[in-house]
């Protein structure tokens, strides 16, 4: 895909409740929908929508390490970090501590679109 | 013709502004206690619209349509996106807008020379805005304009681009006819990280860029402030350092004059900017 689409991706889920909730109930369905939603009539990317499995897998399992080393918009990331895990998965200590050791060794990746 | 009675510039954190009713921790005595002293400062300006320049965090704004500077110029504006209130139990609210003055600042029917802005008939403001007019004017009875600066997603105009729009929205205040008297809130951050291995350390992620910051805006020094202010240094100094570009905006918009208060108050947040110019 790209790191455009992925901040796309994770800007959706994060901008309504609904989605959130879409999100966090059911991740492989909601990821189902919305690849297929970007596929015509016409995809803003070459490849449109679709999520190589490492992106898929990183969605799936929250794993903020493999997204932040993507070049994914470290703002929108933690954003969509927060509202994925906090209430529900874990308290937002829990997710400061974890997600600062998750990004840590993967230094400043370049964000730029 | 309008006059510019004052100029702010002020943290945006959300995390401070929902802190702020915790009950609130000691480490916050300081923050109370500037936002106090403008507040009141403000008032006694008496201004009858606001110009707020500011940097929405990818709500309204994302890279399908990024605009470097982009003014707004609706009579009516919604505030507060629903993750916002979900974060920080910011609640959404509506403003009422200035479309004259929106207008004069980007130059009537026909832009003027120097600067071309995008606009905005529907602009929807983040806590980037909403924070600062809370903390200076809770009562949100002021008419704003809103002016959006790119500091989030590169590539971010350089810093002498955001000096020069403050030269440019000075001018452009300065010649609009109807009598305003116009205050100007800039709204950034000093050294600041979120979604880094930096973030929420509980003090700043470069103390030092903090100093630096400072002491340019309380010397007036405005080429400095540029100098010291390239993408790779604010970097450095923390992924979301970006915003303090436009305190650069506002020195230059109060002509490059010394601040009169100018000060990085510590916090468990890192270091907050509070800055205003009197002498414009």
């Amino acid at each position: 895909m790209s790191r455009y689409m992925l901040n796309k991706v994770m800007w959706e889920v994060d901008r309504t409740d609904e989605a959130l909730a879409a999100f966090k109930a059911d991740t492989p369905a909601f990821l189902n929908a919305w690849e297929e939603s970007w596929r015509r009539p016409v995809p803003p990317y070459p490849v449109g929508g679709s999520l190589t499995s490492r992106e898929r897998v990183a969605l799936e399992t929250r794993d903020f390490g493999t997204l932040y080393a993507m070049g994914t918009n470290p703002f929108l990331l933690w954003q969509f970090a927060r509202s994925v895990s906090v209430p529900g998965s874990m308290s937002i200590e829990q997710l400061v501590i974890s997600f600062r050791e998750a990004v840590l060794p993967h230094g400043y990746p370049d964000f730029f679109t | 013709m309008s006059e510019i009675v004052g100029v702010v510039g002020i943290t945006h954190n959300p995390l401070m502004w929902s802190a702020l009713d915790d009950p609130m921790s000691t480490d916050l005595d300081g923050v109370t206690a500037n936002t106090s002293r403008l507040r009141e400062w403000v008032s006694g300006l008496a201004p009858d619209v606001v110009v707020v320049i500011a940097s929405d965090h990818l709500h309204m704004l994302v890279t399908s349509n990024m605009p470097a500077f982009m003014i707004g110029k609706a009579s009516r504006m919604r505030a507060i996106h629903p993750n916002e209130t979900r974060s920080f139990g910011l609640q959404p609210t509506e403003l009422s807008g200035d479309h004259d003055l929106a207008a004069h600042l980007l130059g009537g029917r026909g832009m003027a020379p120097g600067f071309d802005f995008a606009f905005s008939d529907e602009p929807w403001l983040d806590h980037s805005f909403m924070v600062p007019l809370l903390l200076l004017r809770p009562e949100l009875d002021l008419p704003m304009v809103p002016v959006f600066t790119n500091a989030n997603s590169p590539p971010i105009p350089n810093a002498r681009r955001f000096a020069q729009l403050g030269s440019h929205l000075r001018a452009a205040i300065q010649t609009a006819t109807d009598r305003r008297r116009v205050l100007v809130v800039g709204s950034g951050h000093l050294a600041h990280e979120l979604g880094g291995p930096r973030q929420f350390l509980a003090t700043s992620p470069d103390p030092r860029f903090d100093e630096e910051a400072v002491s340019w805006m309380a010397n007036g020094d405005l080429e400095s402030a540029i100098a010291g202010s390239d993408f790779d240094r604010l970097t450095a100094a923390g992924n979301e350092t970006y915003q303090f570009l436009n305190f650069i905006t506002c020195m230059a918009l109060a002509g490059g004059n010394p601040a009169t208060f100018a000060e990085g108050t510590p916090t468990r947040f890192g270091n907050l900017p509070f800055f205003a110019w009197e002498d414009l």
